[in-house]
């Protein structure tokens, strides 16, 4: 990115948009099409999709937050918006092409 | 007429989106061109390329550069018709107004003045005349006016307006577009049904029908917020030109409100008609700023205008540059020209109001937030892909039936999606290509850029036309990966002659940190890239697609 923010608020906006990719990618996962691209054939309990879901909402909340630090509410929304957007294609695209690299989000999750 | 609403749904996106997706893929590109209007104006003109600069000193340098406006040629002509006797040689002309309008992308600096007409034939009207100039503000050099800005100058208005200028039927056209864009956002996520199950859902290696609705829904879906409100501003931008209420149905309403304003604010609206001089600028300036900081604003000057030049009733407004909010400019503060006592400052804005900046501000971004201009581009960008594959997607739902009955219509589709979506990109490139080639003393070099664009862009609809021949037996055009090829090409070209005409190639720009010409190097590139794979794509995956295709049919 060009100049023109502080190296700290620079840093803070790349933290929350990590954190909407993967909020998103927690909530891709909860969708059963897409749990078994990264997993293949063991299923979701239904527990854990609550909790992928829990947990996609919880990140998308905290980079909200986090880009209202960074600049004024008015600017801060659309920085949001615009971030789920991107992020939201950045995560239908790595489906579609190494869906595998998603794995390590859900490492914790055990076989079910 | 339908069974059910969904139906209903379905027939207004087909058909509404079909028609008017030639238009809104065109404004969604250049308008995705324009996030880096200024940023293309340094690339097309050279000798522009240097640091952004804030406002310069109005008493030194401004001031100077305003008294040496004239009149634009082609407007004083015309206002001969408006006055009773005739009009003064150009250069006595009076100016009545001046303005000065920067942001933080700006190294130059566009001022303007009016000019009020003598012995007006209707004393109602508004009897005047422009003119206008972009300086040096390290100088207050006149930078010549024979160079075509390709960003803010030529992409941004075709994004507006589509350079139609016979009766502002552009704007009228782009307006009805995003009225039914609107229409066609809602009608698609009705017809979708399943929006979050799918949301993620893109699966290239399916037949072409499929994988094209895929990336149809899915871009249309995660930029839906951009889109909408994108859709929604534009309209409310130019809501004066669709609903010119101020000056029909409401002029009384509109003509009382100038007047309360005036009595409220302090601010005349017309000249005493006896002369004065102004006194420092700069002074103002400084206590406008001072104003800012009281309020936790600091900020820098974006607008500047002058009103009733060398008047008793001279007045100096000052607004601030919305540089780290969503607002063009903002917190004015108003003196009087004669002694710089402040007459008045703008009062903390309204819900109204403040809604309207947001709305506006949010579309004609004039913040300084990178991360958000790249998200804009990116958006639109989407929005294009969208568009295009709504075409694609209609094609292929149509084509076989097509060429089994030997209707045309789907070729015809194809050959305009063609034409818009790959032919509009060859133009453009072929108009960077231009600017780079034509000699910077060409007489009329902006008319050959201009006639590069048009004519490259009504070549590609032939090419487009012409290649459709295998659609007759249910075939991919070859059209889509030749100009895939060519854009591939033309940008590859456009970067290489950057370099040999300016000598900026991206490790000087890049090691310099002028992002303006090293983001449009690097951006060109990777365009060139993804052309190229795409244009691979389609050569290489012709007989397996077609495969695909026809065993997907045999299905059905």
């Amino acid at each position: 990115m060009p100049v023109g923010l502080p190296m700290n608020e620079r840093l803070l906006l790349g933290i929350a948009l990590a954190v909407t990719i993967t909020g998103l990618c927690w909530l891709a996962l909860s969708l059963d099409a897409h749990w078994r691209q990264v997993r293949g054939p063991q299923r979701l309990k239904p527990a854990n999709v609550k909790l992928l879901r829990a947990l996609g909402a919880a990140a998308l909340a905290l980079s909200l937050g986090i880009c209202l630090r960074v600049d004024h509410p008015s600017m801060a929304s659309l920085v949001w918006v615009m971030a789920l957007a991107a992020s939201a294609m950045i995560v239908a695209f790595t489906l579609s092409w190494r869906p595998r690299w998603l794995a390590p989000l859900v490492i914790w999750i055990r076989p079910g | 007429m339908f069974s059910s609403f969904r139906h209903s749904m379905t027939w207004l996106h087909t058909w509404f989106g079909l028609v008017l997706g030639y238009v809104l893929v065109v404004v969604f590109f250049f308008g995705s061109l324009s996030v880096f209007d200024r940023e293309i104006d340094r690339w097309a003109i050279p000798s522009s390329r240097f640091e952004a600069q804030p406002m310069p000193s109005f008493d030194r340098l401004l001031e100077p550069a305003f008294r040496s406006i004239l009149p634009d040629e082609a407007e004083y002509e015309a206002a001969d018709a408006l006055v009773t006797q005739p009009l003064p040689p150009r250069e006595q002309l009076e100016p009545e107004e001046w303005w000065a309008y920067t942001t933080h992308r700006d190294p130059v600096l566009g001022i303007g003045a009016g000019f009020g007409l003598p012995h007006p034939k209707d004393p109602e009207a508004h009897n005047h005349v422009h003119g206008s100039m972009t300086i040096d503000p390290r100088s207050g050099k006149v930078i010549p006016s024979d160079q075509l800005a390709l960003g803010s100058g030529f992409f941004y208005p075709l994004h507006y307006s589509l350079h139609i200028e016979w009766l502002g039927l552009g704007y009228w056209i782009v307006g009805l577009a995003a009225l039914v864009m609107l229409a066609a956002l809602v009608s698609g996520v009705v017809m979708h049904r399943k929006v979050f199950r799918e949301l993620f859902r893109f699966r290239p290696q399916k037949r072409t029908q499929r994988s094209a609705l895929d990336l149809h829904n899915l871009t249309g879906i995660v930029a839906l917020p951009f889109h909408f409100m994108f859709a929604l501003s534009g309209l409310v931008i130019f809501s004066g030109i669709y609903l010119p209420v101020a000056d029909t149905m409401l002029k009384p309403l509109h003509d009382a409100h100038e007047k309360e304003e005036e009595a409220q604010t302090g601010l005349p609206h017309d000249a005493a008609g006896v002369p004065a001089k102004l006194v420092s600028v700069d002074a103002m300036v400084a206590e406008a700023q001072r104003r800012w900081a009281a309020r936790d604003m600091a900020g820098d000057v974006g607008f500047l205008v002058v009103n009733h030049v060398d008047d008793a009733n001279l007045t100096v407004s000052v607004y601030r540059a919305g540089t780290d909010r969503i607002a063009s400019v903002g917190e004015g503060v108003h003196f009087k020209g004669t002694t710089g006592e402040v007459l008045h400052e703008d009062p903390p804005q309204t819900q109204v109001s403040s809604v309207n900046e947001f709305v506006t501000g949010l579309h004609l971004q004039h913040f300084k937030h990178w991360l958000l201009r790249w998200f804009y581009f990116v958006g639109g960008l989407a929005g294009c892909a969208c568009i295009a594959t709504g075409f694609i997607f209609f094609v292929e739902k149509r084509k076989r039936q097509h060429a089994a009955s030997g209707a045309g219509g789907s070729r015809w589709v194809d050959a305009l999606a063609v034409a818009t979506v790959t032919g509009m990109v060859v133009a453009t490139l072929a108009m960077l290509v231009a600017n780079r080639l034509l000699s910077e003393d060409l007489a009329g070099r902006d008319g050959w850029e201009k006639t590069a664009f048009w004519g490259t862009w009504l070549l590609a609809f032939f090419h487009a036309a012409l290649r459709t021949t295998p659609m007759r037996e249910a075939r991919r055009s070859p059209a889509w990966s030749e100009q895939c090829a060519l854009i591939a090409v033309l940008a590859v070209c456009a970067v290489l002659l950057n370099w040999i005409s300016t000598g900026d190639h991206l490790l000087r720009t890049i090691g310099a940190g002028y992002w303006p010409v090293a983001g449009i190097d690097l951006t060109l590139l990777v365009g060139a890239v993804m052309a190229a794979l795409t244009a691979r794509r389609l050569w290489s995956s012709t007989p397996r697609q077609i495969a695909i295709d026809a065993r997907g049919a045999a299905y059905e």
